[in-house]
């Protein structure tokens, strides 16, 4: 029996070719797209799930309020919370605290820039698992001046040598003694380190006050809760405990702070705060391309369920004849089902060349890192297996039902007709395919629109032709101020180099110098907030294109300036100017130490525009060593400046590697993952699209040629191609038409929630609507138009001869 | 065998009922070559498709080999089809997608039947209705008489006990139609077949052992 399925489901699928490739063409992209897309979704949803306790694993998540306002979020919390929380709660197995740290390594002759750096207690390997490959972990972290690498970082160093015991060199002031290896860190991992050092050498340098206040930020901290810990009961005592702890000594203030547990697994794709390890995931990308996962697999199904049951009426006859030769529905349903068995089987394999083919492509398209090893995972075919089940079920089942129904005496009698409810069946589905694909078009347009609005805006601050490197970190801290005057004015005398500037932050990134607690002289502590501080020069704010709005700028011919500071506006709003006017010459606090408001400048966007102006504060560091900014001339081939730089930089400042990068670029850098998935979208908008049209065309085909008749007669009658080609395409338009209408409000409500993501946003005008669904419309029209041009121009003498 | 008591058939069109079956009564006993007879559009077709439960009917009662037809699921139906009933009908109706060998093999199919076995007896068919030359053709490729032999020989395959035949030799030539008569009457004779045809030829006619005589949905008496 089964022999005769696959001998008749074969034959089906070779004479009907036009609806054996429209449904394997279609369900191979539906699953080849699905695959790709769950392969990236499962990559994200990876991290940190190979730590074998991960779900015991949080970290204490730090939210600080002034008066009572929300004023800033941290991945890492303040120096005191992880003993504090070790100490107070038994369910607290194990706390790691780790805080970053940037530098020159050197070991020999080799030397390097190592940005992935912490300082960690020795309670942070065991914690998160990891097994040494050289030296021992026990207590690998508790001496100062110790430090373990990762393998990677060991054969850059020291080759093939055993690092166990060696000394490696930090800015060539301190030495550290390695007492393991560690393998690297995995790709799915959110906190990515190269090198480790022991916390208590930070505690040499910072004082035992970095285990204690609650004043520092910046340390990550992770705890570890026994089994069975009621995470929402130990968050809430938490706070309880921190508010009788540090409660009092705020209130002061009139600021607090809170603690959330962050599971480790969320962290990757639900945490965005300041001084994340790195930039992480979106879990709302993610889910929203699972939805288009699910939305084109629906639309290939909807294609084999229309195309099916549109050519039902061709099997009615077997359907009749085989009933009355004794065939139980059953075994018909089975027939049935093995054809679309067969399709799907086909599919799968055909998708699966596809993914192949295509992988390379996609990666270098969208930005992901897909490879092969995903024929490794037994995820990937159990999608595969899931999809081939899913289709041959979900999508067969419907049709196999149908055409089993078909009672013998209305098929041999010959009346037979197409029913009205299959019809309307059909539009309907053909109406979700539509719907989808506009709401997939118009979210393609409109993550484009919002990227090209975001690059378009005015910065206020001016961040082309820049080239930033990062200061010298080996210095003679005696000479270093003089070095760096000569440095400056060698290279402003260079051709093509207009300034030179020295700050603690250029524009990209949120600046790592947070201040709370700034205040006016006279106002209480409960006054005090929070502000960005970015140490800059004399010609920062001229050569960064900042406005000053009112006073003025530091100036060399004031040496007081030094204990000046200016505001941007939106520093000004928070610290409750009125205007700008008010704030000129008043005083404030600034840990202790008092400075004078000498002047306003304009708010410029330090970062991309899904984050709000900032408030900042700029104070004099003419001598900082965080970054240097090099403005050269509109057309002066900047690879000339970088090799002048480089050659001066190493006269200058031996011992520190040359890293440089174009300010635009760097900025652009915020705008990655924005694009990366705007690209991800649009790809598969499009594929849903073509599987969509793939659907109308085996639609419209099969229609027409069941119309040929009519067609003849009324072209004999006098009807002209125009009047035909409205008459066959009408009936196709219509539920394009409806899907618009169903499609609009539900792509208003998602983009409304995807722009939320963005303090700067377009708008949503109707064009944005309006366009793609017209674009979609041209594409229905066109592909029906190759199907009822055909049938309007065809002899009718012929098409009526055939009966 | 067959029973049919006061058969009425009617369509509503509009207000008015078309009667298409009036009144009918027919016992059919085993082993009876009947001829149904009469003018277009009389019931024949419709009578024979009543008979062969492939239509409803609206009022009467009807019971086929005991079994009252009217309480029969379709799965039963089914059942009596592959056991019991062999179909050739008026136009032919082979299923396009299949060689003239397998479909003549269909009803086989679902009897649980040897493969070997099977093809043996199509076989042994093939070579009795003269078309073993055919077996690998498409119906779309024979003529409307070839064609109409094929569905002969696959109502006939299953060895039937009641054979319904509309208008069997319609589309063949005389030859050809008086051979398919003595085939009827060879396998109503010696296998004991009931065989119900219905035919517009006279001669034809005359091979069965009653005809019956339909006018306006009514039987002549
Ligand atoms: N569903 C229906 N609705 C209305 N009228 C019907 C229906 N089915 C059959 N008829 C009518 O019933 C009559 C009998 O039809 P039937 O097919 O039984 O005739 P027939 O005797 O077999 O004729 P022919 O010799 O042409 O095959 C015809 O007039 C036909 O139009
Ligand atoms: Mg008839």
């Amino acid at each position: 029996m089964i022999k005769n399925y696959f001998k008749i489901a074969l034959r089906n699928l070779f004479k009907h070719k036009v609806f054996s490739f429209i449904n394997i063409f279609g369900l191979s992209i539906g699953i080849a797209a699905f695959l790709l897309i769950v392969q990236f979704v499962s990559h994200e949803t990876s991290y940190d799930k190979f730590e074998e306790n991960g779900d015991r694993i949080y970290r204490l998540q730090q939210n600080r309020y002034n008066s009572g306002k929300l004023t800033t979020q941290w991945a890492a919390g303040a120096a005191g919370v992880g003993k504090a929380v070790k100490d107070a709660f038994p369910e607290v197995e194990a706390m790691a605290k780790l805080t970053p740290e940037e530098g020159v390594m050197s070991y020999g002759e080799k030397k390097f820039k190592e940005k992935r750096m912490f300082f960690a207690t020795n309670s942070f390997l065991p914690m998160f698992s990891y097994k040494v490959t050289k030296g021992k972990l026990d207590n690998a972290l508790t001496d100062p001046f110790t430090s373990v690498i990762t393998e990677s970082t060991s054969k850059k160093y020291f080759g093939n040598e055993d690092p166990i015991g060696k000394l490696i060199s930090y800015n060539k002031i301190d030495n550290y003694k390695i007492t393991a290896v560690v393998p690297d860190v995995p790709e799915n991992s959110h906190l990515k380190f190269d090198l480790l050092f022991s916390f208590s050498t930070f505690l040499k340098f910072a004082g035992p006050e970095s285990e204690t206040t609650f004043d520092w930020d910046g340390y990550y901290t992770y705890i570890k809760v026994i089994p069975g810990t009621n995470a929402q009961r130990l968050e809430n005592k938490i706070k309880v405990y921190i508010d009788k702890k540090v409660g009092p000594e705020y209130k002061k203030r009139n600021e607090s702070v809170e603690y959330k547990l962050q599971p480790l697994h969320d962290i990757h794709l639900y945490s965005s705060y300041m001084m994340e390890a790195e930039v992480n995931g979106n879990g709302q990308s993610v889910y929203f391309l699972l939805i288009i996962a699910v939305f084109i697999i629906i639309i290939a199904w909807i294609n084999y369920i229309n195309l099916s049951t549109a050519r039902a009426i061709d099997r009615a006859k077997e359907v009749g004849v085989r009933k009355v030769m004794g065939s139980y529905r059953s075994q018909l349903i089975a027939q049935f089902m093995f054809e679309a068995l067969l399709i799907n089987l086909f599919s799968v394999v055909f998708a699966f060349v596809l993914v192949l083919i295509s992988l390379p492509l996609f990666n270098s398209l969208t930005g992901n890192e897909l490879n092969f090893s995903l024929l490794l995972q037994w995820q990937f075919w159990l999608t595969l297996v899931l999809l081939f089940a899913g289709g041959t079920l979900l999508a067969g089942l419907y049709p196999a039902f149908i055409m089993s129904s078909f009672k013998p005496i209305t098929v041999l009698k010959g009346k037979f007709t197409r029913s009205k409810q299959g019809t309307l069946l059909r539009q309907s589905l053909v109406i979700i395919q539509f719907a989808a694909s506009v709401i997939l078009m118009v979210g393609t347009f409109c993550v484009y629109k919002q990227v090209n609005f975001m690059q378009s805006q005015e910065l206020g601050v001016n961040i082309e032709k820049t080239l930033v490197f990062g200061g010298p970190n080996v210095i003679d801290t005696a000479t270093y101020k003089n070095r760096l005057k000569t440095f400056k004015t060698d290279l402003l005398s260079v051709p093509g180099i207009h300034k030179v500037i020295t700050s603690t932050a250029v524009p990209g990134k949120k600046p790592g110098w947070n201040a709370g607690g700034i205040k006016l002289v006279e106002d209480g502590d409960e006054k005090g907030n929070q502000y960005r501080i970015i140490g800059i020069d004399y010609d920062f704010l001229e050569a960064y294109g900042i406005q000053v709005l009112k006073g003025r700028a530091f100036s060399e011919q004031f040496p007081t300036d030094k204990k000046c500071v200016l505001f941007n506006e939106e520093a000004i709003k928070l610290m409750g100017f009125k205007n700008a006017e008010e704030a000129l010459n008043r005083r404030i606090d600034f840990w202790g130490d008092q400075y004078t408001i000498i002047g306003v400048v304009s708010n410029h966007h330090q970062e991309g525009l899904r984050q709000p102006y900032d408030a900042h504060i700029f104070r004099l560091t003419p001598n900082t060593s965080s970054y240097f900014s090099l403005k050269i001339e509109k057309n002066k081939d900047p690879q000339e400046i970088i090799q002048i730089a480089e050659k001066k930089w190493a006269e200058f400042f031996p011992g520190n590697p040359f890293e440089y990068f174009f300010l635009d670029d760097h900025y652009e850098e915020q705008y990655k993952a924005d694009k990366q998935f705007g690209k991800t979208f649009g790809l598969f908008a499009l594929l849903a699209i073509i599987v969509a049209c793939l659907g109308l065309l085996g639609l419209a085909s099969f229609a027409t040629t069941q119309r040929t008749k009519e067609i003849g007669i009324r072209k004999i009658s006098g009807a002209s191609i125009p009047q035909l080609l409205m008459l066959l395409t009408k009936d196709f338009i219509k539920p394009v038409l409806i899907s618009f209408i169903i499609a609009v409000p539900v792509t208003y409500y998602l983009l409304q929630k995807w722009l939320q993501n963005y303090a700067f946003k377009i708008n949503l005008s109707p064009l944005l609507f309006i366009l793609p669904a017209l674009l979609i419309l041209i594409i229905a029209i066109i592909t029906i138009s190759t199907q009822t041009l055909k049938a309007a121009n065809a002899n009718p003498v012929k098409s009526l001869r055939t009966e | 065998m067959i029973e049919l008591k006061n058969i009425f058939k009617w369509v509503n069109q509009g207000a008015n009922k078309t009667f298409l079956l009036r009144d009918i009564n027919l016992t059919i006993n085993e082993g009876e070559l009947i001829s149904i007879m009469g003018p277009s559009g009389s019931g024949k077709s419709t009578l024979l498709n009543v008979i062969g439960m492939l239509d409803g009917f609206d009022e009467g009662e009807y019971s086929f080999m005991g079994n009252s037809v009217k309480g029969l699921k379709e799965k039963q139906r089914s059942q009596l089809y592959k056991e019991h009933i062999g179909f050739v009908f008026q136009a032919y109706h082979l299923i396009d997608e299949l060689t003239v060998f397998e479909n003549i093999e269909t009803p086989l199919l679902y009897q649980d039947m040897k493969s070997s076995e099977r093809k043996a007896l199509v076989a042994d068919v093939l070579d009795r209705f003269n078309i073993v030359g055919k077996k690998d053709l498409f119906p779309t490729q024979l003529s409307g008489g070839q064609q109409q032999l094929v569905g002969i020989a696959r109502a006939l395959i299953g060895k039937p006990k009641l054979l319904l035949a509309d208008e069997p030799t319609g589309n063949l030539n005389s030859k050809q139609g008086e051979e398919i008569m003595e085939l009827f009457k060879k396998l109503n004779k010696e296998d004991g077949v009931t065989i119900i045809q219905v035919t517009h030829s006279e001669k034809n006619a005359e091979y069965g052992s009653r005809i019956i005589n339909l006018l306006d949905g009514r039987i002549e008496k």
